[in-house]
């Protein structure tokens, strides 16, 4: 049976009355709120958008579906079932195309008609005033930071904020982490390295102090800003390759930024400049490039920043691909530092933020400057010269020698391949022999007939360039010779220092590109032309911020330096929240605001936005302090509390969004790596210079192309070829950033703790030092636990870890009696304890 | 056809109006939980069980398959070339197209209806109609199911592949193979149970996200392994350890992790990692047996072209996804690289490429799994995330006819599937008459998953998983139907 669609609508209404009816007390319902978020979503595209009124019907504003389109008025307030609008929505003739409002939207909308289609205030005259809604607007992060007051009188105000929502629930804090867990837990939060024994000695025997004096410790040591680059490079994207596909070209010379953030956070430059530094560098400078200059050179590396996104164009240099750099970048910066997706309004407006695709290009156009898509430049071409005098001559001296014995090679080698050719025409009889030799020795183009057919009829006989060219066949010997002083030819030119080369960002002048829309994100559909300028909803409160086109009083257009300048002048609703919250986040585990950082309005509101503001307000007014930051955050009682999931706070908050206790976090990826290393003693501190190249062995494991033992952030990043234990514990690949890391628990990585050969050696050197440390086994393991878990082993684990190696010792003689067997059992010890959850987890 | 009073019939049985129940995401992030009342503690359920483990489990309802093997071809084949002959399309070439579109790429959209561009014929005692392109396909039609109605309606590849997948086209969302491990378990307890395996060019389109088990327990993710050999590190332990002393020492480290475990319950991080040195140890000698193919007759290499260039490398991962799955593993991923079945520009010659790398060793997997009596209780699948268009798509602007392809399509576009307890020789669902939209039977990602669960003995609307303050389902669309026309 087939109902008539009007008596399908006519039920739908009673029982919708009905419902209506039996809930006098009903909550309204208003068009910014509820209704026009479902329009903007799924009708607006073709009733208000982008200037197309089909059936000249505008859903934007109330009074324009009263005032209706060719089939007359859409909106009837109080009756829907008189309403144009309501009919075709409950009828599914709208929205056209397959998806259609779900059933909660439509009762929402009939219940809103009848209710009398109700705005929460009057409307604006102009409808381009309508674009995004006060709500949309009055999102949570969009203003301007609440400066409150801790709500109660704890010492620490984090914990005030902590404590008293805690106490709101029911609840309280945990209790202190044991001395032991706090040790490894602030040492791998503030330097990624476990504790050496002498700071676990002075911290478990110190009182109060000696917390405070060890954070001071961990905060001074150079191993600081390792950790803490490593951080920020994952939101930088920090990578070596040029991405996209098989390419994966290589860029030698993007370490200079890595070493840029390792020094800043080790100089603990204060926040807002390092974000000024990284956006606008270039600008700084205002003038000619002083290579003798060191600040010169800090801020053309700081740059690096704008150029770590995918960018394919030193081989495919179409307009795409040049817009596909600018558009990665562009993420990467909103990502980073505004806290938003801004990506998809390159196309069209954003689904759920109020970011309209102008929005988008306005704010593209604050770096067209620098990226100009007509004087476009590619990778190689950015690279700025900083070579010294010096350097450049020592360079010259070595070519020379180079070319001196390069030289002698070649005349060598021409001279045994003329040998070569002479012995050949011997075998060409003798009436002939003359004429063939006049004819392999004419040059190929004066040849004539006969001398073609000569050379032609014996075959063996060529010129000596080719004879050089396949000397491998001709004569083996002599070519393994010749190839091997030719290997040392080119180490004596590898002996060269390298070139002083900044992959940097600048712009000049004459690049002043005409910023427009590209319509629905295509750069070969310009359109309306824009002006540079903050996304609208992040300057609500600060409208008279504009950014110049161009500044008189710098030799650039001084668009990203004006732009740095106000992210960073302490009225930025986003930058202080977002960078505050990252900080916390790699404290805790957890972000206040979680989602990936997400703080647009698809993520999640935080339940401690107060405590979130009072961070990032406190931090500006302390000139963008972050050791001041750490500081604070480590020395709270929430900081320092037990990771245990106790049964009661369990019940209410598993996830533990109130902070109730500490997160056990698994150590990454550098982290497992950087440990191993120290524990072993193998650990090379050393702090700055080009990366260790990543090869593949024989096997097709991607290793280091020379064992090293420098810390796993200067180690190549390469987006197709990641070191192998780093990519095995998931060490994100960079597309073109990384927001939040995520980890997974694979058998792979079992497998690499029990059989992998660097897993295998560096037991076995941390064996060798244990045992040559003390010849008393339970001085070893004291020892050997000191090391790995902060702390000696009990009587329990004592008596365990012996039995073992006795065990393991007789099994390990009978199976290969080589090596000392007890040096093998320890090392099999050290190995199972490197690959035990204590290890891996701090808690 | 009037496809509104379809929709609203479905509309109305299951209107029962109750608040909220339907929403859109944006709608649970702007009024979710949390930010609904600061007073109120975010009410969360009790734990879930503290203890998750890949041990077998019986479904609830009789099985019909125990594994399943996708041949995922992310970018979305065309099913006017390959699988949904249009002898109208063909008639209509060059002309202008006066229905509704919705193009992914407008800046390079025409209306200009493009025929398909290779011949079909009738194959096998069923008369399937397939095209030219896939002329091995051609000679097992009567053991397929070609499903001609899929349809996602998210004209993207993130969301399609992600409705597909894992129920709805977001992200973070757990794939069916972790809600198959979670639960049926694992068969096989020396190997991983949900393998995925990617194309030496590269992973595909959203990397890992692919196998991710979303919010269930890590131990339910998939394990993506090398394109190429050796397909795992480290298989091989050091000879003074191989045998018992490893076994040794990792019975030491288990003891070891328990007691760390019990100060720290519920850590489900912990348990999975403890879990995990278990499979690995086993997998030295399992994986390494499993993955080597250099056993097999040249016969069987043969059949799966893997002495021919072109087909090798999709040969070899076809002949090892038998391999697993004749092993005991549950589920197993054929990638291909990136999305590159999206066909924007360059048709002509891209889908030709594509089809003769993979062609001979799809087909070579249904012979084998048949003539080993696997494919009874094995489902193969082989599809993309989307369709095509019937109209030109120009990559490089109008007067460039040779750089031109279809735009996307999740409106209306094939699949097919054999074995596990599809029907054979069977053609299900139809398009409009340009392939466009599904107009019958039409198989949507939620009945598709739906359908998928029930061969497994699953039932749709009781496998769920408590996370946070709701269950999350593969299937959440209480609406989502079990195909039966699908099933023998």
């Amino acid at each position: 049976m087939q109902l008539p669609p009007q008596l399908i609508l006519l039920f739908l209404l009673i029982i919708l009355r009905f419902e209506c009816l039996g809930k006098a007390q009903e909550e309204l319902i208003y068009f910014e709120k509820e209704i026009r978020p479902i329009f903007k979503a799924a009708c607006f595209h073709c009733h208000g958008e982008d200037n197309v009124k089909k059936g000249d019907l505008d859903l934007r504003l109330v009074r324009l579906m009263i005032e209706g389109g060719k089939s007359g008025s859409a909106l009837h307030p109080e009756k829907a079932d008189q309403s144009l609008l309501w009919e075709n929505i409950s009828t599914d003739k709208m929205p056209k195309g397959e998806k259609k409002l779900s059933t909660g939207q439509k009762e929402k909308i009939f219940k809103w008609i009848e209710q009398g289609a109700k705005t929460v205030r009057p409307e604006p005259a102009n409808v381009e005033e309508a674009q995004y809604t006060q709500e949309e607007l009055n999102h949570w992060a969009f203003q301007p930071l609440k400066r409150t007051k801790p709500p109660t009188e704890e010492n620490n105000p984090i914990d005030s904020f902590i404590i008293a929502k805690l106490q709101s629930h029911g609840l309280n804090i945990s209790e202190p982490a044991q001395r032991e867990s706090l040790i490894r837990r602030i040492s791998y939060d503030l330097t990624g390295l476990p504790p050496t024994p002498e700071q676990i000695e002075n911290f478990i025997r110190g009182g109060d102090e000696a917390y405070d004096r060890l954070v001071e410790e961990l905060l001074i040591s150079p191993q600081y800003g390792v950790r803490w680059a490593r951080h920020w490079l994952d939101v930088a994207g920090f990578a070596e390759t040029e991405g996209a596909g098989l390419q994966d070209a290589k860029r030698p010379h993007a370490w200079r930024y890595r070493d840029y953030v390792i020094n800043s956070f080790n100089a603990n430059k204060p926040i807002n400049q390092f974000i000024i530094e990284q956006l606008a560098g270039d600008e700084l400078i205002n003038g000619p490039i002083d290579k003798s200059n060191p600040k010169h050179l800090e801020f053309l590396s700081a740059t690096g920043f704008l150029r770590m996104a995918p960018d394919t164009t030193q081989r495919n240099n179409t307009l795409a691909d040049r817009n596909n750099a600018i558009s990665e970048t562009l993420k990467i910066v909103s990502r980073s530092l505004l806290g938003l997706t801004i990506g998809c309004a390159q196309c069209h407006d954003h689904k759920y933020d109020p970011i309209s695709i102008d929005d988008y290009y306005r704010f593209r156009a604050i770096f067209d400057p620098a990226f100009p898509l007509n004087q476009w430049q590619t990778p190689n071409s950015r690279l700025i010269d900083i070579t010294n005098q010096e350097v450049m001559a020592e360079r010259a001296k070595i070519e020379s020698e180079a070319k001196a014995m390069e030289d002698d090679m070649i005349s060598r080698r021409n001279a045994h391949c003329k040998k070569i050719q002479e012995l050949k025409l011997e075998t060409v009889p003798e009436e002939e022999r003359d004429a063939t030799r006049e004819a392999v020795l004419t040059k190929p183009e004066n040849r004539n007939e006969k001398q073609k057919a000569l050379l032609l009829k014996h075959p063996m006989v060529k010129p000596v360039d080719f004879i050089v060219g396949l000397l491998v066949e001709y004569d083996g010997k002599a070519f393994a010779k010749f190839k091997e002083e030719q290997k040392k030819i080119d180490a004596v030119r590898d002996k060269k220092p390298p070139l002083g080369l900044i992959r940097a960002t600048i712009e000049s002048k004459n690049s002043q590109p005409v910023s427009r829309i590209f319509f629905r994100g295509n750069p070969e559909s310009p359109k309306e032309v824009v002006k540079p300028s903050e996304i609208m909803a992040l300057k609500q409160h600060r409208k008279d911020l504009v950014v110049p086109e161009n500044d008189e009083q710098l030799k650039t257009t001084g668009r990203r330096l004006n732009y740095a300048k106000q992210l960073t002048d302490g009225s930025h609703p986003m930058v202080a929240r977002v960078f505050v919250n990252r900080i916390w986040m790699h404290h805790f585990g957890n972000g206040i605001v979680r989602n990936k950082g997400d703080f647009g309005i698809a993520g999640e509101k935080p339940i401690h936005q107060d405590l979130l503001d009072w961070l990032a307000d406190d931090f500006v007014m302390h000139g963008w302090d972050l050791k001041r930051l750490h500081k604070l955050i480590v020395s709270s009682k929430t900081y320092k509390q037990s990771s245990i999931r106790r049964p009661g706070i369990e019940k209410i908050d598993p996830d533990n969004h109130l902070f109730g206790r500490s997160n056990m976090k698994r150590l990454e990826a550098e982290s497992i790596r950087d440990s191993l290393l120290m524990v072993s003693g193998k650990l090379d501190p050393s702090i700055r210079g080009p990366s260790i190249p990543v090869t593949e062995n024989n096997e097709g494991k991607p290793v280091l192309s020379n064992e090293n033992g420098r810390r796993s952030i200067f180690v190549q990043v390469q987006r197709r070829l990641p070191l192998n234990i780093l990519a095995t514990f998931d060490q994100p690949v960079m597309t073109p950033n990384c927001n939040k890391r995520t980890n997974t628990t694979v058998a792979t990585q079992a497998l690499w703790f029990m059989n992998d050969n660097e897993s295998l050696k560096m037991s076995e050197t941390l064996a060798t030092s244990i045992m040559a440390e003390s010849t008393d086994l339970t001085k070893q393991l004291n020892q050997l636990f000191i090391k790995l878990f902060a702390q000696k082993p009990t009587p329990e684990e004592l008596r365990s870890c012996m039995d073992y190696l006795r065990t393991q010792s007789e099994r390990l003689a009978k199976q290969k009696a080589e090596k000392n067997s007890d040096h093998l059992a320890m090392a099999s010890l050290c190995q199972a304890l490197f690959a035990s959850n204590r290890f891996l987890f701090v808690d | 056809m009037d496809f509104r009073y379809i929709s609203r019939r479905h509309w109305l049985r299951k209107s029962s109006f109750s608040l909220g129940s339907v929403a859109f995401p944006w709608l649970l992030g702007q009024d979710g939980l949390l930010a609904e009342n600061e007073k109120t503690v975010p009410l969360k359920p009790e734990l879930n069980p503290t203890s998750h483990d890949l041990s077998p489990k019986t479904p609830p309802e009789n099985p019909k398959a125990r594994a399943m093997i996708s041949m995922y071809m992310l970018g979305g084949p065309s099913q006017i070339d390959l699988f949904d002959p249009k002898p109208e399309l063909a008639r209509l070439n060059g002309q202008q197209f006066q229905g509704h579109l919705k193009f992914d790429n407008a800046a390079q959209a025409s209306r200009e209806i493009m025929g398909p561009g290779w011949k079909f014929s009738r194959h096998g005692q069923c008369g399937m109609e397939i095209s030219e392109l896939l002329p091995h396909l051609g000679t097992i039609v009567d053991e397929i199911t070609l499903i001609r109605s899929m349809r996602t309606s998210s004209n993207n590849h993130v969301p399609s592949n992600f409705a597909l997948t894992t129920g709805k086209p977001v992200h973070g969302r757990p794939v069916l193979g972790s809600w198959l491990l979670k639960a049926l378990g694992s068969e096989t307890q020396d190997l991983p149970a949900y393998v995925a395996l990617t194309d030496p060019r590269g992973l595909p389109q959203e990397g890992s996200e692919n196998w991710s088990q979303g919010k269930l327990p890590a131990i339910y993710q998939g394990t993506v392994v090398r394109p190429t050999d050796p397909r795992i590190f480290n298989l091989n332990a050091a000879p003074h350890l191989k045998g018992i002393p490893q076994q040794a020492q990792l019975d030491f480290l288990e003891k070891f992790n328990r007691m760390h475990l019990q100060k720290h319950p519920n850590e489900t991080e912990l348990e999975a990692r403890l879990a995990s040195y278990g499979l690995a140890a086993r997998m030295q000698e399992a994986a390494k047996e499993a993955f080597d193919i250099s056993g097999e007759p040249a016969a069987i290499k043969a059949m799966y072209g893997i002495d021919n260039k072109r087909t090798s490398d999709y040969g070899t991962r076809c002949l090892i996804a038998r391999r697993l799955v004749e092993r005991g593993v549950r589920f197993v991923q054929i990638f291909c690289a990136g999305q590159n079945w999206d066909h924007h520009g360059s048709i002509k010659t891209s889908l030709p490429d594509r089809c003769g790398e993979i062609d001979q060793p799809a087909t070579a997997l249904i012979k084998d799994l048949k003539q080993r009596g696997l494919l009874d209780s094995t489902i193969v699948h082989w599809g993309g995330e989307m369709g095509r268009l019937p109209v030109i798509q120009f990559r490089n602007g109008l007067s460039d006819r040779n750089a031109v392809g279809r735009d996307h399509n999740t409106y209306g576009f094939s699949q097919w599937v054999a074995g596990g307890g599809f029907r054979k020789g069977y053609t299900h669902g139809l398009t409009d008459e340009f392939s466009h939209h599904a107009i019958d039977g039409v198989v949507n990602h939620y009945d598709w998953l739906a359908t998928i669960l029930h061969l497994f003995g699953l039932n749709h609307k009781e496998l769920k998983f408590r996370s946070g303050p709701r269950d999350i389902r593969l299937v959440e669309e209480s609406h989502a139907r079990i195909v039966h026309e699908l099933l023998s």
